[in-house]
């Protein structure tokens, strides 16, 4: 087995994929978990280019950081709707527009 | 030649890394939106130099779609998350 | 041919600086906005270095134009975005960074 450069890259992409998935995973924050994601998406398509299936790495890329990136974002809209006050999410500038909205009439 | 392009590959990676500090402790949302698309961009750039390192010309293909479908995120961050519910007084003014 | 080799890895040495440049001050910066202008940096200049200088290497025109089409989505991508997110910064009242 012969060591190159790219070993040291693979090295330092799955340590750096385990590390994403750890944060992601482990997040209070609905936001930042879903950047997380799709940051861990664009990190997990060079991965599959580094595992030499870049068919693969062309589908990841599509969905993951194309489509459920947006989905999630736009769902994370619907659900701050619809379940106002049960969990913390941390766009802290709707909450301060709540918030005037809500004390400016009284 | 090529390991140059794999060198300079090597290098872009732990600026990816290093920047996830940003997305871990961004004050506003749109902190951690702005990085996540620095991320798009890096990675677009780090496919271009791996496609010139491993000699495989497909992976621009992989950049291609990756340049494609970056500004997805962002704008539907923008219109969806971020600006929605804050209906200030000038209602949805974004021209 | 040896001289479009070594100028396209100058022109990819000087996109790599502006991307680590970019990162430094993605994550060094004080304000929303002054972030916003390290990343347009590193986004516009960064990539188009880096495509120039690939392009000069590569040696088909296929390529060129496939590099070139990248960094035109990107350039659009990156100015579209960044203008919105200045714009609605702007609009949720977050005040501009200034000197203490």
């Amino acid at each position: 087995m012969t060591y190159s450069i790219l070993t040291l890259f693979d090295i330092i992409l799955v340590a750096t994929l385990l590390w994403l998935g750890w944060r992601l995973l482990s997040s209070e924050d609905i936001f930042k978990a879903v950047v997380l994601f799709i940051s861990f998406g664009l990190l997990m398509a060079l991965a599959w280019v580094r595992m030499r299936a870049p068919d693969v790495a062309l589908a990841e890329a599509a969905l993951g950081a194309g489509l459920t990136g947006p989905l999630f974002l736009a769902a994370l809209r619907r659900m701050n709707r619809s379940h106002k006050g049960e969990r913390r999410l941390d766009i802290d500038e709707n909450r301060d527009g709540d918030h005037g909205k809500n004390s400016e009439p009284t | 030649m090529s390991w140059l392009h794999t060198l300079f590959a090597l290098i872009l990676l732990p600026a990816i890394a290093v920047g996830m500090i940003r997305i871990l402790r961004g004050p506003t949302a749109a902190d951690r939106m702005m990085t996540a698309q620095l991320f798009g961009t890096c990675g677009v750039a780090i496919l271009l130099l791996l496609s010139a390192g491993m000699l495989n010309p497909v992976l621009i293909d992989i950049a291609l779609v990756f340049a494609l479908l970056a500004a997805l995120a962002t704008l539907t961050f923008i219109r969806r998350t971020w600006q929605g519910s804050g209906k200030n007084k000038h209602g949805y003014p974004l021209s | 041919m040896d001289i479009l080799y070594h100028s396209g890895t100058l022109f990819i040495v000087i996109g790599v600086l502006f991307f680590l440049s970019g990162t430094v001050g993605l994550i060094r910066f004080p304000d929303i906005y002054t972030r916003l202008h390290a990343l347009t940096k590193a986004d516009n200049v960064g990539l188009g270095c880096v495509v120039c200088g690939l392009a000069l290497q590569s040696g088909s025109w296929v390529l060129t134009v496939k590099l070139l089409l990248i960094w035109l989505l990107v350039l659009i991508a990156s100015s579209a975005s960044c203008h919105l997110i200045a714009s609605s910064a702007m609009q949720k009242n977050i005040k501009p960074w200034t000197r203490p």
